[in-house]
């Protein structure tokens, strides 16, 4: 029950700490102080064991997470087996302090995880909402409008890897094509043999 | 990753050690709340104030004025305008009750004599088999019910007075640090339920604070034209039956008849022309029709989310339960306790699926 004791003792470091990841963060590098300390009233701190699951993919989500301490990994299932049963976690990527994860429900209307989030060791995670963003917003539009443009070039950048990702992968499956057909019509390398 | 099944256990059993605080200080919260007498009333004031002057505050803090201003600035103008319309408002409705006290035998009287006609009518009838005497009957029910209220209105007025003295420090604590307040509540929360429990609270939030506020413009509108209309036909009592229509009026379904009984009974005993008491109740009427009209599907039907036949239902049991009260807010708390159940079986399924 350690946490109970936390709350009472290291409140005041505790602010500083959730301070200064706000301030590190690519979503409220923007901010001035007053609109920091808007932002540091409204976000919740979470504390998650190791191996202890942040959110699940296919679960509804409501928001995002900033990583203050410890390593998180972002998982999916693979589902190419067929069954259920035999579902498997593969490991996407693993996040360090000061990497942010579910941004886009942050935005969306309702929801759906991509992914799995789990901490790959003890965590402190600072928690950013959609219902926090909407109170930033409606207390103070001009910070609200920073996030939201920072959110959104956020949003913009992992579009533009994911395009190219799939521009790769078309190209790749366009010369594994074109090397199929080699390989069945050998007088496309050599039509001099005709 | 693959997990200890020890860790897992330690997990699981920490999530329950804080979801069974969690609802330990939620139920002795409440417990406390139902326990000490008027508490309740002083609390659901309280949130009615926090949720009118949160637009407000929002508006104060985003044109710049700091937060603990912006909280003061509506209590201060709220204060100031209380004392000075209380001074002639006050004056206007003790003056009025005092009246309708004094009258009360004679608009009782002047029912029963309206019953005597038919009541006599049916007793010539009825004469072999039986006497009937509903005039006499319904006047002396009305006057020990009346004597009764009138006897307890010290004790209203003490309870009011409290309850009205406490609201606003609940609610001024409640805008102030209610916040900082959630957030501790929410971090014992454990973390399989946080996002359910967190999305939960921003809609319960958002649900009652709209609901709140459309309920008490629809009161302020029904109670503004009734004493428009009463005043322009020169009924008695004006403000007093305007206050009445747009108190009842927060109870639906029954509360606009309950709202348009005394008017129309203090029409009728008066002796009015029938085209007075016609307008009377086409004053009850025309509130009705914009309410209804207007406000009803333009502000709060998009608000509950419940069947009319719910609705009814919720009512009565709410009646049962708390009396009038209980019929004023049995509807928001029906509605919000749909919203937790629909909540938490969405994520049994996701969690299944």
């Amino acid at each position: 029950m350690n946490y109970l004791w936390d709350n009472i003792f290291r409140r005041q470091e505790r602010q500083q700490d959730v301070k200064s990841i706000l301030s590190n963060n690519f979503l409220f590098r923007n901010l001035n102080k007053r609109e920091l300390s808007l932002a540091q009233t409204l976000v919740h701190i979470r504390r998650y064991r190791t191996g202890e699951a942040i959110f699940r993919q296919n679960e509804s989500g409501v928001g995002m997470y900033i990583i203050g301490k410890g390593r998180v990994e972002i998982s999916i299932f693979d589902d190419s087996t067929g069954s259920k049963q035999n579902e498997k976690e593969i490991v996407v990527t693993t996040l360090e302090p000061g990497d942010f994860f579910g941004e886009i429900s942050l935005v969306e209307e309702t929801s759906i995880r991509s992914a799995t989030a789990r901490a790959a060791e003890d965590c402190v995670l600072v928690g950013f909402f959609k219902s926090d963003l909407v109170e930033i917003l409606d207390r103070s539009p001009e910070a609200g409008i920073k996030i939201i443009f920072r959110l959104a070039e956020v949003l913009g950048r992992r579009l533009k890897e994911t395009t190219d990702k799939i521009s790769q992968l078309k190209k790749e499956i366009r010369m594994i094509g074109e090397m199929q057909e080699v390989t069945r019509d050998p007088r496309r390398i050599h039509p001099e043999k005709n | 990753m693959i997990l200890d099944g020890s860790i897992q256990k330690k997990i699981k059993r920490e999530n329950l050690a804080k979801l069974f605080i969690v609802l330990a200080i939620i139920t002795s919260g409440l417990v406390a709340i139902l326990a000490i007498p008027g508490l309740l009333t002083s609390f659901l004031l309280a949130f009615v104030i926090t949720y009118l002057f949160k637009p407000i505050i929002v508006y104060l803090e985003r044109k710049g004025v700091r937060q603990i201003f912006a909280i003061l600035l509506p209590f201060l103008v709220l204060g100031l305008v209380i004392s000075l319309a209380s001074h002639y408002i006050a004056n206007l409705i003790t003056e009025q009750a005092t009246s309708f006290q004094t009258d009360l035998p004679k608009y009782i009287n002047g029912f029963a004599d309206t019953l005597k006609k038919p009541t006599n009518a049916l007793s010539k009838a009825l004469l072999p088999y039986t006497k009937v005497d509903v005039g006499e009957r319904a006047a002396s029910w009305m006057q020990n019910y009346a004597t009764g209220m009138i006897q307890k209105i010290p004790d209203w007025i003490s309870q009011f007075l409290s309850t009205l003295l406490l609201a606003p420090f609940l609610a001024f604590f409640m805008l102030k640090d209610g916040l900082t307040i959630r957030r501790s509540l929410f971090s014992l929360i454990p973390n399989n339920l946080f996002e359910v429990a967190l999305n939960l609270s921003s809609q319960i939030n958002k649900q009652l604070g709209q609901f709140i506020r459309a309920r008490l413009l629809e009161a302020l509108i029904v109670g503004l034209v009734v004493w428009l209309g009463l005043y322009s036909i020169g009924t008695p009592y004006t403000t007093l039956l305007a206050l009445f229509a747009a108190l009842t009026n927060l109870i639906p379904y029954l509360g606009p008849i309950i709202g348009a009984i005394p008017g129309i009974v203090i029409a009728f005993v008066n002796h009015d022309s029938f085209g007075l008491i016609a307008l009377v109740a086409s004053a009850y009427l025309l509130a009705q029709l914009i309410d209804i009209v207007f406000v009803i599907p333009l502000v709060v039907a998009r608000i509950v989310n419940l069947h009319p036949v719910t609705v009814v239902i919720v009512i009565v049991v709410g009646s049962q339960i708390m009396g009038i009260l209980g019929m004023i807010i049995s509807v928001p708390v029906a509605s919000i306790l749909k919203l937790i159940f629909t909540e938490f079986y969405n994520h049994v399924v996701d969690i299944r699926s």
